[in-house]
Order: C-alpha cells, then structure tokens, then sequence
C-alpha cells in the first residue's frame, strides 16, 4: 500500500498540452476517482501514473518516490483496462499467473496466490476456461484477479465497467467497491460515469480540460460544488440552472431572470446587481399552489414509480423537478414552485465561480 | 412452390458459372494425368482415357530410370529444402520487422516499409540480371543460399506488410498489460504476439514456401549444376530434347504439383483467413 502524489504534472502531445499543471494527494488505501467528460485528461494522467505515457512536467511520486523515469514494471502498480486486455491464448490461471512467471515467483507462491485470487473473485470454476468462453463480467474479474494476485501498491482502474451492460455494471460496481474494503489497496479509478464516482469514491477529483475543478468527498461535491462545471456535472438528473441577475424585490432578496421571474435567495451572498447563475437541485423543488413561489407550467411527467420527475417551464427556463410522491398533476397544469430553504447554490455568471459558502 | 423455383434459378446460374469454371482449370490437370498414366506411343492418341493405362512412368520417375530424371529425388529434395528455408527465413524477417513496425512503432519502420514493397514496381525478371550479378559479387552463384536469399528478397516485402497490418488489428492494451506486468518487448513477442499471430504466420509461411517451390526463373538462372538445381528447373531441361519424353515430364509434373495442393489443402483455413487479414482497413 502507498500514497501517490502528482505536482505540476502536464503533459503535451506535440504542441498540444492536454494536461496543464495537475496537483494533488492520493492517500494511502484511499479509493481515489478521477471524473470528467471524454477528453478531459482523466485517462491520459492515469496512464502517465501507470507509465504508459511519458511525463511532459512535473512529478509524479509514488509512496514518496518520484517515478518519472521509472518502468511500468518496476512501479509495482497493477492496471484493469477498458477492454479487459485479457491474453487470449492463455486460460484464466495463466492470464492470473503471467506477471508472476514473468517475475520469476515460486510456482508454489504463484498457485497459491492465483488460488487466492479466484477465491475472493469466485472465478475457481473458471481457471481451466479461456477468455473467449467467458462472460462479460467474468472476464472483468480476471482482469481484477490480474490485478490482485501481483499485490501491488496501487490499482489502477481504466473505465472498467464501460463495457458492460447497465445491469452487470451497478453489480460489478459493488463487488470493485467491497474488493477495495476487503484488500485496502490504494486505487485510482477513472470514469466518465458521475454516478459510479459517487458511489465508489472515497473522494473525487473532477477533471476538465485537463484542470482539476475540484477535489472532495462524493457528498462535499454535492452539497457544496466549487463552480458551476462540477455543479452541472455532478448529480442525476443534473442541477437546475437559471440565468439572473441579483435584485431586492418587496424587501426580499430575489435572482430575477429572463422574463421577470423572480427566484427567491436566503442567505446567499451576491451583491445587488450581480448577474448570477441561479442553481437548485431538481429534488430541492416541490410543487405548491399555482398561487404560491415560482410560477410555472408542466411539460412532462415522468413517473419511475418511486420518484415522479416534472419537466415544467419558468418563464424562458425549462426546470426539471423530482419528487418522492406521485402528485396528481398532468402536463399544462399550471403550478407554482417551491424552493427548499438553504438549498441555493448561487455562481458567479463570468467566471462560473461559487459565491458564498 | 415459388420459393423452391426461385432456389433452383439461383443454383442454376451458380452450376452455370462454376461447371465453366471446373472445366477450364480441370482440363489441364486432366490432361497432365492423362499423360502420366498412357503408355509413350499413346500419349498423343487424344483419347478421353488411354486403352491400356499404366504406372509404368511413375517406377520410371520413381526408379530415377531415365537420364533426365536420374537425380530425382536430390532435385526433389533441393526444392523441398530450398522451400522450407525461404518459409523460414521469410517468416523470422517479415515477423521481426511487423513486431518493430506495428508493435514497438520504432521511428522511420514504416518508411522502411514502403520503400520495401517500393520493390514490387520492378519486375522480378527485371530484377534477375541485377540478382545474378549480386550472387556473382558475394561468390555465392551454384550455391543453393543464392536462390534461398534471392527468393526471401521477393517473398519480404509483401509478407512484412502483411503481417504488419495483421498485428495493427492486435489490441494494443494487450502490449500495455503485457508491459505492466513485467515482460520486456522479447517476452512480449515470444510470448504473447507470436501466439496471437499464429494464424497469419502460418498464412505467410506457406506463402513464401509455395513461392520458392514454385519458383523457376531465379532456379534457373542462380543454379546450374544438375545436383544443384531444383525440380522445377529439371523439368525445365526436358525441353532441351529434340524428342522429350513428354509422359515422364507430365508425371513428374503431376508429382511435384501435389505437396503444394496437399500444403494449401491443409492451411486452408489460414491462408484465406490470413491472407485478406490486412486486406481491409476496419
């Protein structure tokens, strides 16, 4: 086990830089997510970690070593990749026992540790089968058991579930995440998918561009998004935003938007004036009287049994709005909406900044 | 009932075209048998089947029991060993190099590459002349390595680019967990790239192979001395004759065209598979 480090890491592609400056730390046995849309660097900084990409500037340190010109093999970090890139001449046992032949281990050592592998994996049935005659997601759990019978001082986790079906993913989802809390190894695990960094996560980096927007806890980022990329990005369906520009109405502070809509603010800063981007969370939103708050018309219903989701209209904005019960609206309804108290996350519109706590 | 008519329209035209086609490469291969089992006066009667057929050609072929054939079996084994050391060598070249190019992108392979299969601009008989003066420079004229090394010359070039594009369908994740779990870039080969490329392998082996069994300009002109020279050439030296024994030339050709048949027949899955493998970019 071991911490990682990353400081001023950049990395260019001929004169394009994809990764500019990048710093922070991974600690030991922490279940670290890199996310962000395609493109935005994530797998680029892993493979840079794992060595597969030359590091263009700065350091990147494992257990307090910098290992910028070492070798993938002597990083003693193992890797699960997209496409499983299981061996497809070799059964599972050989897929599991390649890096330890290769490293000269006791046959002994080397049927006990794959033993052990397919062991918490449950892939003993399978040890005698090859790749081809294997499921989806028995082959991604070789490709752990790859990972696991190395022991090494960090995982590495491509977008390993990308390929799987959404059903055997959420599946796949908690055996990775009871795999880590069983074994405590320090991972670094990249994906696109916000709700797999949620619910996986110790914590998150949220990549863009190849800048880190923010770095916190699944719920820090949630509750408190530092600017408005991660506030869009994180959270299903994704936080209402609505364009306005801060305006004292009646004695009362509101964000007046395109068509004279007033949203209401509590305590949030934001000077007089100030144009804002107004967000809420679609479950932070009820429906009340047609008298009462935001004054609005239903679109959609989307009822999913548990939840309803509401698409109404505000004035120019479209707000999706999620609610536990099964209100008894349709769409043209007219309706007014209410807003949870403390509930608003308010942005600066220039720089996308959050202003206030 | 509509549908039975419309099946047995399109298995007529199939019969149409393929009954033309089984004829006109059978025929040749008919006569070539025909030959090989007719008595030497009957050879040119032009019967559909000779009236007395007979094996005597091949115990003459076989017994060595005519002056032109009377190292058949060192020429046939010249051919044979010529063959499989062109297969060879071709395959550990064009292997290497596909592994440099595709594999471990070394800088300038595919410039390399083209300027290789920039050869097959030339014709290979032009290139025969230049070839026999090369051969002359080293001292290797007479010398069955002149043939070998003329032959993995043509052979190379097409059978690196193959298995170039071959390997370029390989996941290149495949060489990046290879490489994570340890192996150097000759573990990687050696243990994961050759088996995955076992059938194209066998595809251009057999290629180059057949090639240089086939081959009869560079024999004939790289080697002269009849303990030397390949079959194909002795074939070739019949003609020589004002009367050639043309039943005996038949059957030995009939002979030396079955070890390719049955070497095609065996690789066929290969060689189609292997062969159009880098036909189409996907």
């Amino acid at each position: 086990m071991a911490s990682v480090s990353f400081q001023s890491v950049e990395k260019a592609f001929g004169s394009t830089k994809v990764i500019h400056g990048i710093g922070f730390d991974i600690k030991d046995g922490e279940f670290m997510v890199l996310v962000g849309p395609s493109g935005c660097g994530k797998s680029t900084l892993l493979r840079m970690l794992a060595g597969l990409e030359e590091i263009s500037g700065g350091t990147i340190a494992i257990d307090g070593k910098v290992v910028n010109d070492v070798e993938s093999k002597d990083r003693d970090i193992a890797m699960v990749f997209q496409s499983y890139a299981l061996y497809p001449h070799m059964t599972v046992a050989d897929n599991m026992a390649f890096s330890l032949k290769l490293r000269k281990a006791e046959p002994k050592t080397i049927e006990e540790r794959v033993a052990k592998a397919a062991k918490i994996l449950n892939l003993d049935p399978y040890l005698k089968r090859y790749p081809r005659e294997l499921s989806g997601g028995q082959r991604q759990r070789v490709a752990m058991g790859r990972a696991i019978v190395r022991d090494p001082k960090v995982f590495l986790f491509d977008e390993p579930l990308s390929n799987l079906d959404a059903k055997l993913r959420v599946a796949m989802r908690g055996e990775i995440k009871a795999l880590h809390q069983r074994l405590k190894t320090t991972t670094v695990y990249v994906t696109h998918d916000q709700v797999e960094a949620m619910t996986m996560a110790d914590r998150i980096v949220v990549m863009h561009d190849g800048r880190v927007e923010q770095i916190g806890t699944p719920l820090d980022l949630y509750d408190h998004p530092g600017n408005l990329f991660v506030a869009q990005f994180i959270g299903s369906p994704a936080m209402n935003v609505i364009e306005g520009t801060v305006r004292r109405v009646n004695g009362t502070r509101h964000v007046e938007a395109a068509g004279g809509v007033l949203w209401p603010l509590g305590n949030e800063t934001g000077s007089e004036g100030q144009a804002v981007s107004y967000g809420v969370r679609p479950e932070h939103l009820r429906v009340t009287g047609a008298n009462d708050g935001v004054p609005a018309e239903i679109i959609v219903v989307e009822p999913t049994g548990a939840e309803t989701e509401l698409l109404v209209q505000a004035g120019t904005a479209q707000v999706t709005l999620v609610t536990h019960g099964r209100p008894q609206v349709s769409p043209g309804d007219r309706i007014g909406l209410g807003i949870e108290q403390g509930a608003v996350h308010l942005f600066d519109q220039k720089t996308g900044q959050r202003i206030g706590a | 009932m509509k549908l039975s008519w419309r099946r047995i329209s399109k298995e007529a035209k199939l019969l149409l075209i393929g009954i033309p086609v089984l004829i006109w490469t059978m025929l040749p291969i008919y006569h070539l048998f025909l030959f090989s089992i007719s008595p030497k006066e009957a050879a040119f009667a032009g019967h559909l089947w000779p009236d007395h057929p007979t094996l005597r050609n091949f115990e003459i072929v076989f017994g060595e029991h005519h002056y032109y054939l009377s190292h058949f079996w060192l020429q046939m084994w010249n051919s044979f060993i010529i063959a499989v050391a062109v297969g060879l060598l071709t395959l550990f070249v064009a292997t290497g190099a596909a592994f440099a190019i595709s594999r471990l992108k070394v800088k300038g392979g595919r410039a390399i590459m083209n300027l290789a299969l920039f050869t097959y601009f030339i014709p290979a008989a032009f290139l025969a002349v230049p070839m026999y003066k090369t051969m002359g420079v080293y001292g290797l004229l007479n010398n069955q390595w002149a043939l070998i090394l003329a032959m993995l010359t043509i052979a190379a070039p097409y059978s690196i680019w193959v298995l170039k594009q071959a390997s370029d369908k390989l996941p290149y994740e495949l060489d990046e967990a290879a490489k994570i779990d340890g192996a150097s870039p000759l573990q990687l080969f050696r243990l994961v790239y050759l088996a995955l490329m076992m059938p194209s392998l066998v595809a251009i082996g057999t290629y180059a192979l057949l090639l240089a069994w086939n081959e009869y300009l560079y024999a004939f002109l790289l080697l002269s001395n009849e303990r030397q020279i390949t079959l194909g050439v002795a074939l070739g030296n019949f003609l020589a004759a004002d009367d050639s024994p043309w039943e005996l030339l038949m059957t030995t050709g009939l002979i030396y065209a079955l070890p390719p048949a049955a070497i095609y027949y065996a690789f066929k899955r290969y060689m189609v598979g292997g062969l159009t493998a880098g036909a189409v970019k996907t």
